[in-house]
Formats: structure tokens, C-alpha cells, sequence
């Protein structure tokens, strides 16, 4: 059977909304799922989305969806998929506020949770490893100028604490002078 | 007594101004929501807030979003809920859709290229704090540690994190019944 591209952006982002556990990059994983399934956005895109998200105010996670959206159907696609990544957390969460408190006390919701946890650190971990292949190893040709960079911020993390905007700005402006070297 | 005094309208603009301020994801929220809420309105009692924070990490979807759903529902039942979120959603939106336009127009891909290339290796760093902070915050025993290698494992594979999600809360019902079952036989033997 084939669905038409909105009904697939509205299901693909309403799993998101459904499935994530963690907040921010956790939605990391499964937008590389819908990169490889339906081509809609490549690699490149996927780097430029992560960044302005992180840049932009609001809820990164809100961000990605909105910003994918936009890069498979304009305005239109930006809408649908923010609009389906809040629905089933505004089903979800308004149903639990009645009993929250029965919530935390259930051994049940506690052992999915205790399981969750490690599940979504794995997930994200994946994608970490997959980012240091494709831009660090690069099938063979390992790029030092890349891997100087990330030992820099490496370093950094010691120093300072977490705040993602500082990394970004600092990798940015390096980019920057490395185009400005390579034109040169 | 309190939801007469609110009006949705205020929750709107309350949530929209937090929208726009909101830099750097879920957990910036908390300060935010604090002192537009306890320390400005005492529409909410910190332990209330401090509470609904917890929740909404548990549960899935996004932190930010989640809370500001409690907080509405809390203050104007399920229209307060909703008129949060789009208090929240609005202006991030806007600015993304605005950003995306502007994106387009640029032509010098190689200039963005190189940009980029070097943002996603510090998207590798803060992958590495995210970690850091998530582990930290998880009790990561023998069965944590041998899970978290089969779905890293597994999701290598490109195996769908959907099914490997819904796996892991069958694990987890798995888990807790044959708990259940060693407990009650203890109990028996002790009778």
C-alpha cells in the first residue's frame, strides 16, 4: 500500500512523541531511522538540523521535528510534524496527572523505567558512534583536523560545565577558519 | 479557588514568553518555570513543581513540553494544558520555519558545508555529556550494564529504536513478574 507523505510525516513523528525517553537527543536515533527509510533528508541536512536546533530557543526535540518538517514539505510538513510530536505526550501526560503519585509508588512503571534508562544511553550512544565513523575514520582516511577539534572540546568539558551553546559556537567558528584557509 | 483567578489567556502568554527565552532544552526549564510560577505568582507550590519536573522526565516525549502540560493541567484542567503548549510551541516554530527560509537562500554550500562539519563534531561532545549526566542519574547495576551493551549492540545492526523500546518495556514486565514469583515462593518457604 502507499500512504501519501503527510500521513507518513504525521506517524513517523507521532512515534517520536511516543517513544522517546530522555528529552533533547534522544530523538537522535530514530530521525537517523527515518533518513535511511525515506531519503528525505540527507547527512548534511541532518547536521544543519541538529545545530539550529540547539542554536534557536525552544525545546530541542521540538526543534528537530519542526525543522525535518520543514525540509520535506515547506510550512505545511513543519506543521504537521510539530503537531504530531505533541499529541500523544498531551494524551499521555494529561492522563498521568490524575495519579502521578500511584505512578511513582507502582513497582511496575519503576522496573520499566530502571530498564528505559540504560535502553535510551545505548540508543544515543549508537548515534554517537556512528557520527565519529562518518566524519573522524571516514572509511579509512582518518581526518586529524577534524580529530584536533575533538580532542580540543574534549579537553574543554573539563573546564566547562554544561552548556551545549559554547561547544557549538566554538566548532562553528573553527569551520569558519577552516573554510577561510581552504579558499585562501 | 485558584482556577477562577487564572485566566487561560495568562497561561498563554506565561508559557509564550518562556518560549521564547528557552535556550538549551529540558534542563533550563525548571529555574524558568520557578520563578515565573513560585516566585513571581505562587500559583504553584515549589514541592508541587519540583514533583511535576520528576514526572516529566519519566514519561515519554520531550521534558520541556511535558511539564508545561502538568503546570497547565494543574492550574485550568485540560484547556490550561493545552493553551501551555502552544504558548510553549509558538515561538519556536516560527523561528525554525524563519530560520529554514532564510537557509534556503544561501548559496554557498561549501561555506555552510564546512560550518557544519565542524558543529557536528561538537554534536559528538555533547552526545558525550548527555550521556554522562543520564548515567549519572541512573542506578546502573549488573542487569543496567548488560542491557545497555545488547541495544548498543543492537542498534548498530540498524535495528528500529522503536522495536528495541518496546522490547525493553517487555523485558521490564518480564522481569518484574519473575521477581514477583521468586518473592512469593521466599514468603512460602518462610511460612
Amino acid at each position: 500500500m502507499i500512504y501519501s507523505v503527510q500521513f507518513l510525516i504525521c506517524f513517523e513523528f507521532f512515534k517520536i512523541g511516543l517513544f522517546t525517553f530522555g528529552g533533547g537527543l534522544a530523538s537522535l536515533p530514530f530521525l537517523y531511522e527515518i533518513m535511511d527509510k525515506y531519503h528525505w533528508f540527507n547527512e548534511f541536512q541532518l547536521s544543519q538540523l541538529i545545530a539550529i536546533s540547539n542554536l534557536t530557543p525552544g525545546p530541542i526535540g521540538l526543534n528537530m521535528a519542526t525543522y525535518c518538517g520543514y525540509n520535506i514539505l515547506n510550512i505545511k510538513g513543519a506543521l504537521l510534524s510539530s503537531f504530531s510530536l505533541i499529541l500523544p505526550m498531551l494524551v499521555i501526560t494529561s492522563f498521568v496527572f490524575k495519579l502521578y503519585k500511584k505512578f511513582f509508588e507502582n513497582k511496575l512503571s519503576n522496573k520499566i523505567l530502571y530498564i528505559l534508562r540504560p535502553t535510551s544511553c545505548a540508543l544515543i550512544l549508537a548515534v554517537g558512534v556512528k557520527l565519529f565513523y562518518n566524519l573522524i575514520i571516514n572509511k579509512g582516511n582518518i581526518d586529524y583536523l577534524g580529530l584536533t577539534l575533538l580532542l580540543v572540546l574534549f579537553l574543554l568539558t573539563f573546564k566547562i560545565k554544561k552548556d551545549p551553546l559554547i561547544y557549538i559556537f566554538i566548532s562553528a567558528v573553527f569551520g569558519f577558519i577552516v573554510y577561510c584557509i581552504k579558499s585562501f | 479557588m485558584q482556577e477562577k483567578t487564572v485566566k487561560l489567556f495568562d497561561i498563554f502568554k506565561i508559557f509564550f514568553k518562556i518560549g521564547m527565552v528557552l535556550l538549551g532544552g529540558g534542563y533550563v526549564i525548571l529555574p524558568i518555570t520557578k520563578k515565573e510560577f513560585v516566585e513571581k505568582r505562587n500559583w504553584i507550590n515549589e514541592n508541587k513543581l519540583v514533583d511535576f519536573y520528576c514526572v516529566s522526565q519519566c514519561l515519554p516525549g520531550i521534558i520541556a513540553i511535558n511539564l508545561s502540560i502538568l503546570i497547565g493541567y494543574k492550574l485550568k484542567k485540560f484547556f490550561g494544558a493545552l493553551s501551555a503548549v502552544f504558548g510553549l510551541c509558538l515561538s519556536p516554530i516560527v523561528v525554525i520555519i524563519a530560520i529554514s527560509k532564510i537557509l534556503e537562500k544561501i548559496t554557498n554550500i561549501a561555506f555552510l558545508e564546512q560550518i557544519f562539519w565542524a558543529v557536528n563534531i561538537s554534536v559528538i561532545i555533547l552526545i558525550y555529556l548527555t550521556l554522562k549526566e543520564m548515567w549519572q542519574k541512573s542506578t546502573p547495576d549488573k542487569f543496567c550494564l548488560f542491557w545497555f551493551l545488547v541495544v548498543f549492540v543492537l542498534s548498530l545492526f540498524k535495528i528500529s529504536p522503536v522495536i528495541i523500546i518496546i522490547s525493553s518495556i517487555f523485558a521490564a514486565i518480564i522481569l518484574y513478574f519473575f521477581e514477583n514469583k521468586i518473592i512469593k515462593k521466599k514468603d512460602n518457604n518462610d511460612i
